[in-house]
């Protein structure tokens, strides 16, 4: 074992800061807290007479099971077996394209379309989460007028009789939406609103890129997103543009960005990111600054000198303030950054336009127009205008608006107009909301139209400018709802089904733009086979840059001495709040927090110690617009000083049927907050302003108060370090995560990689793989901590939703986890890796031995099994398991929802209370590969096996396949000199092997970290 | 339990101490009263067998697998391509009977009672088939009755297995296994009944068995339908049962 000094990862501060009490709770695994006292006797006498009561309930004979065949049965369909349907996830507006896994006539999986430009087989976890929005019994069944059901043809009949009036008074009418990418909808919003004198379609995102249009309008003459192929960039450099997590397109951003990091060709990308908090993008970043929301404009200004100054371009920049970052680093990253001339990207996450053109300006500049921002071919995945909003809001506060469709947003609930907002919309005679749920806008409209989940409606999208993707509904609709485009043509005198009017859409304009079929039947089956199809577009005319335009930012906005900036961003699992009826999301541990069920806000350490915060601290933000929230705090490393940060897409009335999520006993507490729902919505700190949506506030004012409120976080527990008590002697900490640097990876591919020689077998022929030998890697390298994985497991294996309180007690159900580790660098500066740790299929499992009743045994084919009707939950297993990887079902995880029901996996057994569970490898998948390989007569492929986790990565990072195939590409990276496994000096020979995270700077590897605080 | 005083009597006192004792040795003897009579009714391996539901349809196997020799799979043809081998849906068994509508001596004596009245014969049908006619909502001309409504058929499932149990009838039927092997003589039951055991014990003492000594006596089976892989020719392949948990627990 080599004297060097490994690398301190830590969890959390506690662990850091080696806090006795804390180290103590970690190391159980089932931390105390039982029921009262009970008197031995009394316990005896009440189980006696208890057994007595339940002999007699007795059993009876098997109930009669009933088989009930269709009548007429479709060729295709066979009962038992599934069919995969291309659509477009409708999860957000990126749109990738997906294959719904549709069994007995329903869709239970959503996988991303390996074929689809956007997606390319990954899918996010709001995507993969989006299907149980399908099986969701509170969304509307019926048409609404003034909160009461009614009927379509009535409503229709209002509604149109309402329109006329209004038509003949020419009165405004406005439809406000968000961005909508569908040609049938829009052509149709367009021909509704065309029969109105004064009638406009008013487009906005909630998480808004109106700066970056708007900037774009400035610099280049055309309002449009440009398309972003970070695959091509050979130096990223980002100012809080959380492109890996939330920010417009992320699968496909994620895909991109790890095909430009390849250790194999040694084609790695370097990755530089300015942000004011700790955001997904910035914890893989190489290079990361925490610096104040108000000085990344002056940041940009300092980076635009330089990179004009080496390009020849003026820039004028006398009276600049001085860089918040280390001049000679700036220095050295415009160098890279002219090297990487044409092959690098600048992006910039901030809705304020001159810092827009200030980015604009620089990737002019290094000539990166064309080639990693495309703007001929756009993409159509962000198009709100917040300046339009601007004038919508001002004539509802006028009361001049006489019709308003709500279609796709919640802006009772998204904008921060808060009790005003909501009479002004109350003042609109004629409001209507297409939602599919009663949200806070819903509730203010006068009819209420839903509209149908993705998965059962007929769509279409064009997303990216020349890729045309379709949406077919894959089971009838549950509940009497018409899509907006159904509903306006039924309005316009006739009535169509949405499949006539996209059949229409693509045979009038799409099917014209395409030149490889030339019948279009034959193109729409192909499309409908395929999900898409690449149309071509004209090339949207753009002016020559506008230098005119460029206006430095001199001056940087640092909030006072003891205030703070306020950042508001949106989390990976919640986005704007549109998934907040979603108990998967809820309860999906946040990447970098790793809290669920809340939203908090995020503090400095250093801060947070002179205000004398700790977690769960309730604190009271003012602002100075006299805007007030009350939230717990967290306590965050890496986030800069002076900062704090809140999540929106809390608070919403949808999560309010959280209130008895998970088991309900005794001494549960409520997975919603005092005012009845999950979180606080932080919406009202937004500004709105000047046409713009701010997400940063200054001068902010923190204070304490003397709540507390518990926040549910997994970070702490399944620790996999030895308690200090139990710790031999002249021990270190554990290498369970490794790491290097490209500098060190270049010259030595080993570098990092602390791997004990396996030992001498003590039974080499108990395990003897004659077929396959399942075996997975896990590229930690490419691992963006996005937490898709994570969801796609629970949707395929029926992963009950335990709500907070079971959380808080170390009690979450999900298989696989997602370990986020801290690490400092000498310099101070937070680095953070991730570990996905699901059962690692040991074969010298240390809980296979110790099951009493063999309920956990060794397959033949390398998997650790679990069998479930065995199981008698001694939970002797999971105390044995090094990696903390079993799942115990303490209570009977109510399944009282047969709607929810439909959406679980007939394939996976629903675990029962008392049972042990653990990560299969998807077992189900392994089976069905095999017994499909057996009814063909063939050997069963490598590649006809996926699990759930290693379909879902966008980013590719989990190998998974045959180890005694030595073709298998997961042979292949189990040779790689990077693989390491965690913990592999027990000797428990697991079948999981990671990579080693290798981060791309210039100097040697780190040497051990820092014992000082740093904030 | 009730603490008496230093002067309750003994009897009560007597009484009081041994109340629950009392109260728990009634419970027991009442709850086994009750239990005893309900032995039989406990799902013990082999209990099922010997189950012979009536069925919603009184379909003859002996009539149509056993004299007409209607193949397994033409009706079941999920048993080759799916976990669940399947009843046939209506339409299958609308194959035939749009024209077989009754027995050959029902549809002969109607010729004859019509050619003694001089009329033509009459459609005969007898009153299992129309019952298939009543699922599909078909009038007399069987077409299909927009006023009655079509429901399907209830059938009730006589081989049953837990549901923690995952069998796959693919394995088996392509590696030569004969259906009678676990659903017994099927061709000459009027009501199908449950003829093996059917528990984990009696499966996995014939996969250990075919482990030693092949499928009926054969170590090898030949794949059915040939792998395209191959060039189409039939593959001989040694049959191999699995006895792993997780071939049917997961």
């Amino acid at each position: 074992m080599s004297k060097r000094k490994t690398k301190r990862h830590w969890k959390s501060l506690e662990e850091r800061n080696a806090n006795p009490d804390v180290l103590k709770v970690l190391g159980d695994e089932f931390p105390p807290g039982g029921p009262r006292q009970f008197r031995r006797r009394d316990f005896l006498k009440a189980a006696g007479f208890t057994m007595g009561v339940a002999v007699t309930t007795g059993c009876t004979r098997a109930p009669i099971q009933r088989a009930v065949p269709l009548l007429s049965q479709p060729e295709e369909i066979v009962p038992g077996r599934f069919l995969y349907y291309a659509s477009t996830c409708g999860g957000c507006n990126a749109g990738c394209g997906v294959l719904a896994k549709v069994r007995d006539g329903r869709p239970i999986k959503l996988e991303g379309n390996p074929e689809h430009p956007i997606s390319r087989g990954g899918l996010c976890a709001t995507g993969q989460a989006s299907i149980l929005g399908l099986y969701d019994a509170e969304r509307l069944q019926h048409p609404l007028k003034d909160g009461k059901s009614s009927t379509w043809a009535d409503v229709d009949r209002e509604i149109t009789a309402d329109l006329e009036t209004i038509r003949a008074e020419r009165g405004a009418v406005r439809f406000l939406s968000g961005t909508i990418n569908s040609p049938t909808t829009l052509a149709g919003i367009q021909e509704f609103l065309k029969g109105f004198q004064n009638s406009r379609h008013v487009v906005y995102d909630a998480l808004s890129n109106s700066a970056l249009l708007d900037a774009h309008e400035k610099t280049h003459g055309v309002r449009a997103l440009p398309r972003f192929h970070f695959d091509k960039a050979e130096v990223i450099v980002s100012f809080d543009a959380d492109f890996l997590g939330t920010w417009i397109s992320p699968v496909e951003y994620t895909a991109d960005y790890r095909a430009a990091r390849n250790l194999e060709t040694k084609h790695v990308s370097y990755h530089v990111q300015f942000e004011p908090r700790l955001s997904v993008t910035g914890s893989k970043a190489d290079q990361r600054f925490a610096v104040a929301s108000g000085e990344l404009g002056l940041l940009l200004s300092h980076l635009a000198e330089r990179v004009a100054h080496k390009e020849d371009s003026p820039f004028a920049s006398s009276q600049m303030d001085a860089a918040p970052v280390k001049e000679a680093f700036l220095d050295e990253l415009a160098e890279r950054l002219r090297q990487a001339r044409g092959r690098s990207l600048v992006v910039c996450g901030v809705n304020d336009v001159r810092q827009q053109i200030l980015c604009n300006y620089i990737n002019h500049l290094l000539g990166n127009y064309g080639t990693t921002l495309v703007l001929e071919k756009p993409s159509l995945q962000s198009q709100g205008s917040d300046r339009e909003l601007e004038t919508l809001l001002d004539e509802l506060r006028k009361g001049e608006i006489k019709a308003l469709f709500v279609y796709g947003v919640n802006p009772s609930f998204e904008l921060p107009g808060g009790e005003s907002l909501e009479r002004d919309l109350q003042k609109v005679p004629l409001l209507v909301s297409f939602a599919q749920r009663l949200d806070e806008t819903a509730s203010l409209a006068r009819y209420v139209l839903p509209e149908p989940h993705y998965l059962e409606s007929w769509s279409d999208h064009e997303s990216i400018s020349g890729v045309a993707s379709i949406s077919q509904p894959l089971l009838h609709r549950l509940g009497e709802t018409r899509s907006v485009a159904e509903t306006i043509s039924a309005w316009r005198g006739s009535p169509k089904p949405g499949y006539e009017l996209i059949r229409e859409t693509w045979r009038n304009n799409l099917f014209t733009r395409q030149k490889k079929e030339r019948d279009f039947e034959t193109f729409w089956e192909r499309t409908l086979h395929d999900g898409f199809a690449e149309i071509e577009t004209d090339a949207i005319g753009g002016k020559p840059f506008s230098i005119q335009s460029v206006q430095p930012i001199w001056r940087a906005e640092r909030p006072e001495a003891n205030s703070f900036s306020l950042v508001l961003y949106p989390k990976v699992g919640m986005l704007d709040g549109r998934n907040a009826y979603n108990p998967w999301l809820h309860e999906l541990p946040d990447p970098i927090t790793k809290v669920t069920w809340d939203n908090y806000v995020s503090i400095a350490p250093k801060a947070a110690a002179r205000f004398g915060i700790s977690d769960g601290d309730v604190v009271r933000v003012d602002t100075n617009a006299g805007v007030a929230v009350e939230l717990p705090a967290y306590i965050q490393p890496g986030q800069h000083e002076q900062t704090l940060a809140i999540a929106l897409g809390y608070g919403s009335k949808l999560s309010a049927r959280f209130a008895k999520v998970g088991p309900q006993w005794i001494d549960a507490l409520v997975s919603v907050g005092d005012k009845g729902v999950v979180g606080v919505n932080a919406v009202l700190l937004l500004r709105f302003g000047n046409g713009i949506l701010e997400y940063t506030t200054t001068n902010v004012k923190l204070t304490r108060t003397d709540k507390q409120r518990e926040l549910a976080c997994t970070q702490t527990h399944n620790t996999l370090s030895v308690p200090k008590k139990l710790q031999p002697k002249g021990s270190g900490p554990r290498p369970v995560l490794q790491e290097t640097t490209l500098a060190a990876y270049l010259k030595d591919p080993h570098s990092g990689v602390e791997d004990h020689e396996e030992k001498e077998d003590l039974w080499p022929t108990d395990h003897p793989y004659r077929g396959p030998r399942w075996g997975m890697i896990i590229d930690q390298n490419a691992c963006t901590g996005c937490s898709s994985c994570v969801i796609a497991c629970q949707v395929e294996n029926n992963i009950p939703v335990v709500g907070r309180d079971e959380i808080r007690r170390n009690r979450e159900m999900h298989w696989l986890r997602i370990d986020r580790y801290y690490s400092e660098t000498d310099s101070g500066q937070i680095e953070v890796a991730y570990e996905p740790l699901m059962c690692q299929q040991c074969e010298n499992a240390p809980c296979e031995t110790v099951c009493p009743v063999l309920a956990t045994v060794h397959s033949e084919d390398g998997l650790n099994q679990q069998v479930y009707n065995r199981c008698i939950g001694t939970r002797y297993c999971a105390n044995n398991c090094p990696y903390k990887a079993r799942r115990f079902n303490w209570f009977n995880y109510a399944h009282d929802d047969q709607l929810q029901n439909l959406v679980l996996n007939p394939d996976v057994a629903v675990r029962s209370r008392g049972v042990m569970e653990k990560c299969t490898f998807c077992v189900q998948r392994i089976q069905e590969a095999k017994i499909e390989a057996k009814r063909r007569g063939e050997k069963v492929s490598d590649a006809a096996v996926q699990t759930a986790c290693q379909q879902s990565c966008p980013s590719q990072a989990i190998y998974f396949g045959d180890l005694n195939d030595p073709q298998s590409q997961v042979s292949k990276m189990m040779a790689n000199p990077r693989r390491y496994r965690v913990l592999g000096e027990l000797n428990v020979r697991p079948a999981v092997g990671y990579l080693t995270v290798v981060r791309n700077r210039p100097e040697e590897a780190t040497k051990g970290s820092k014992e000082e605080h740093h904030g | 339990m009730s603490v008496q005083g230093p002067n309750s009597s003994r009897l009560v006192r007597y009484l009081s101490n041994r109340f629950l004792t009392l109260a728990l040795l009634v419970a027991l003897a009442f709850s086994l009263m009750i239990l005893i009579p309900k032995f039989n009714a406990y799902s013990l391996p082999g209990n099922q067998r010997g189950y012979e539901p009536a069925q919603p349809i009184a379909f003859s196997h002996r009539l149509h697998a056993g004299e007409l020799q209607v193949q397994c799979l033409y009706c079941h043809s999920g048993a080759e391509k799916s976990r669940h081998a399947g009843i046939p849906s209506t339409n299958v068994c609308m194959n035939c009977h749009r024209f077989v509508s009754a027995t050959l001596g029902a549809v002969r004596a109607e010729d004859e009672v019509a050619k003694k009245e001089k009329r033509d014969p009459a459609r005969v049908v007898s009153a299992e088939i129309q019952k298939i006619y009543d699922a599909l909502a078909l009038n007399d001309r069987l077409q299909p009755d927009p006023t009655k409504q079509p429901r399907p058929i209830n059938w009730i499932k006589v081989h049953n297995l837990p549901d923690f149990v995952y069998f796959d009838h693919r394995p088996h039927v392509n590696a030569g296994v004969t259906c009678q092997k676990c659903h017994g003589p099927v061709e000459t039951m009027e009501r199908v009944r449950q003829v093996e055991d059917l528990s984990m014990g009696w499966c996995v003492n014939c996969h250990r068995g075919v482990d030693r000594a092949g499928l009926d006596g054969n170590e090898n089976f030949t794949s059915r339908p040939a792998p395209a892989a191959q060039g189409n020719a039939p593959v001989t392949h040694r049959v191999y049962a699995s006895i792993d948990c997780s071939t049917c627990h997961y």
